[in-house]
Formats: structure tokens, C-alpha cells, sequence
């Protein structure tokens, strides 16, 4: 597999490397390649176990952080007496 | 459809009476303004801050602010946006007032790559391991802090777009910075933190 990638990214044009992918990677989370970009992204994938990896790692980690920061730390009500010193402190000003 | 339509001009009409209220120093408008919309700003404030004392400080910061600023308030944005972002503003300067000490660098792990552009330093922990460490609760609280301890410009792009998901418009008016700044420090945060998961 390693050479068919390596042939195809030297011989066919507009075929991605691995370091386009990087360059790539931002891009193509957030949904803003091209139709085409978007294509030869997948391409890549398909023929690259290294960058489906990386790939799938740096969807994870997004997930992960966002799901972690939610469930973590359940949000409670204000305490009242929160509510009370914020309320006094419009008073005071 | 109707009634969701409905719902929402009445919730906005509610929105639209409170902010008369409130410009008139309507005593009970401010109550309402506190206990209605405390509980998500603290949300938000907690999601950024290391502890509930910070949280709690955040809060009282924030309504300072809210009860200076309220008779500026223009409604070009919906009153819980406005909120939202003077939360995200005080928690970011309490976070500057800590001055954490943040040594990780994205350099630590930088990608390499051969003649042929192919990549010569991969991990071989994948998705799913990442997903089985996840399962585990203290794991959570673990990662929790490896976002805090990202170097501020990361960790903050990070808090606004993919957890806060804000857009990047208003990440940007957030952080005083442009908006491909807050692309280019996004992708650096999020390849950052991928690279501290699977270390």
C-alpha cells in the first residue's frame, strides 16, 4: 500500500501527501474544502492507514475535550446567597 | 411549527420587555435579569475556570459589568449573547490575572515527514483507544485539565469554538484578534491537545 500511495502522489496529478493532508486538516473538519479538495482528502484517507489515524485522533480529541468539559462538571443552580451578594453589589453602586 | 414559532416571538417579546425594564433601573427587572439568566452564566464561567470560588468570582465580576454597561446595550445581538460574551470576557481576565504557568509547546510534537511528503511520525493509539480512556470518569476531570493547561491562546480558542461553539466571528471579537488568527490557533490548540491525549 505504502507504494501504491507513493506512486500515485508522484505520478497523478493533484493527488494529495501526507503533508497536504495537514495542511488540509483544518479545512476539511470545518466542513470548507472545495468539492474537489474534499475528494482527494478522502482519496488520501483511503490509501493511508498513518493519516486515518491522525485524522480520526484529531476528530476524537475535539470530541473528547467538548464531551469532557460538559460531563465533568455538572452545572448546579446559583446559590441563592450568589444571587443575593450580585443583587446587593447593584445596590452599593 | 406554529407553536415553536410562537414560543420563540413570545420569549422574545419577554427579552424585549425585560430590557425596557432594566433601562428604567427597574429594581425587579434586575432581580429577574439575575435569577434567569445567572444559572447559564455561571456555565459558562465554570467551563473556563478552575474552581467554583473562580466560577463565583467570575459571576459577581460579570454582572458589574452587566449593570454598568446594561444602558449600552444596543439588542443588534439577543441579551443572553451580550451575556455570554462579557462571562467569556471576565473569565478570560481572571485566567490572565493567575498567570499560569503553561510550558507545553506544539513544537514537543511536531509532525515529520520523508522526501515523498509522507508522514514519519505517527501514533499508534487510535480513536477508539482514546474513546475506552474516555469511558472512565476520572479521566474526564484528567482532561479537564490538560485543556487548562494548554498555552492561554490555544486553551481560550478552544473554550470559545468547539466547546462554548461559538462562531468564529465572535471568537475573534472575543479575543480582540482576527479570524484567521483564531483558525490558525484553533487547529494548533486542537493538534496540541490530540497530541497530549495520546501521549
Amino acid at each position: 500500500m505504502l507504494m501504491i500511495k507513493r506512486l500515485m502522489t508522484q505520478y497523478v496529478p493533484g493527488m494529495l501527501t501526507c503533508k497536504d493532508v495537514d495542511s488540509f486538516l483544518y479545512d476539511f473538519h470545518e466542513g470548507q474544502l472545495s468539492i474537489a479538495e474534499n475528494l482527494k482528502f478522502k482519496l488520501h484517507l483511503s490509501m493511508c492507514r498513518e493519516c486515518k489515524t491522525y485524522v480520526q485522533g484529531y476528530k476524537n480529541a475535539i470530541r473528547i475535550s467538548k464531551e469532557g468539559v460538559k460531563t465533568a462538571e455538572p452545572i448546579e443552580k446559583v446559590p441563592e446567597e450568589l444571587v443575593q451578594i450580585i443583587l446587593k453589589s447593584r445596590i452599593k453602586k | 411549527m406554529e407553536k415553536i414559532k410562537s414560543n420563540s416571538m413570545l420569549a422574545q417579546d419577554q427579552e424585549n420587555h425585560l430590557i425596557d425594564k432594566l433601562l428604567v433601573n427597574d429594581n425587579k427587572a434586575f432581580d429577574r435579569l439575575v435569577r434567569n439568566y445567572s444559572s447559564k452564566m455561571y456555565a459558562v464561567a465554570r467551563s473556563f475556570l478552575h474552581n467554583d470560588d473562580d466560577a463565583q468570582e467570575c459571576l459577581q465580576k460579570t454582572f458589574v459589568q452587566v449593570f454598568i454597561k446594561i444602558h449600552t446595550f444596543r439588542r443588534d445581538a439577543s441579551l443572553s449573547t451580550w451575556l455570554h460574551r462579557i462571562t467569556v470576557n471576565c473569565a478570560l481576565m481572571i485566567l490572565r490575572a493567575q498567570k499560569k504557568q503553561r510550558t507545553i509547546s506544539l513544537e514537543d510534537f511536531s509532525q515529520h515527514y520523508n522526501e515523498y511528503g509522507e508522514r514519519t511520525t505517527f501514533s499508534d493509539n487510535s480513536g477508539n483507544n482514546l474513546e475506552q480512556i474516555f469511558e472512565r470518569q476520572e479521566t474526564k476531570t484528567v482532561i479537564n485539565e490538560m485543556i487548562r493547561t494548554l498555552p492561554e491562546k490555544y486553551c481560550n480558542v478552544i473554550q470559545l469554538r468547539d466547546i462554548q461553539e461559538l462562531s468564529t466571528k465572535d471568537t475573534a471579537e472575543i479575543l480582540e484578534i482576527s479570524e484567521a488568527s483564531v483558525k490558525t490557533q484553533l487547529h494548533r490548540g486542537r493538534l496540541l491537545l490530540k497530541a497530549i491525549l495520546e501521549i
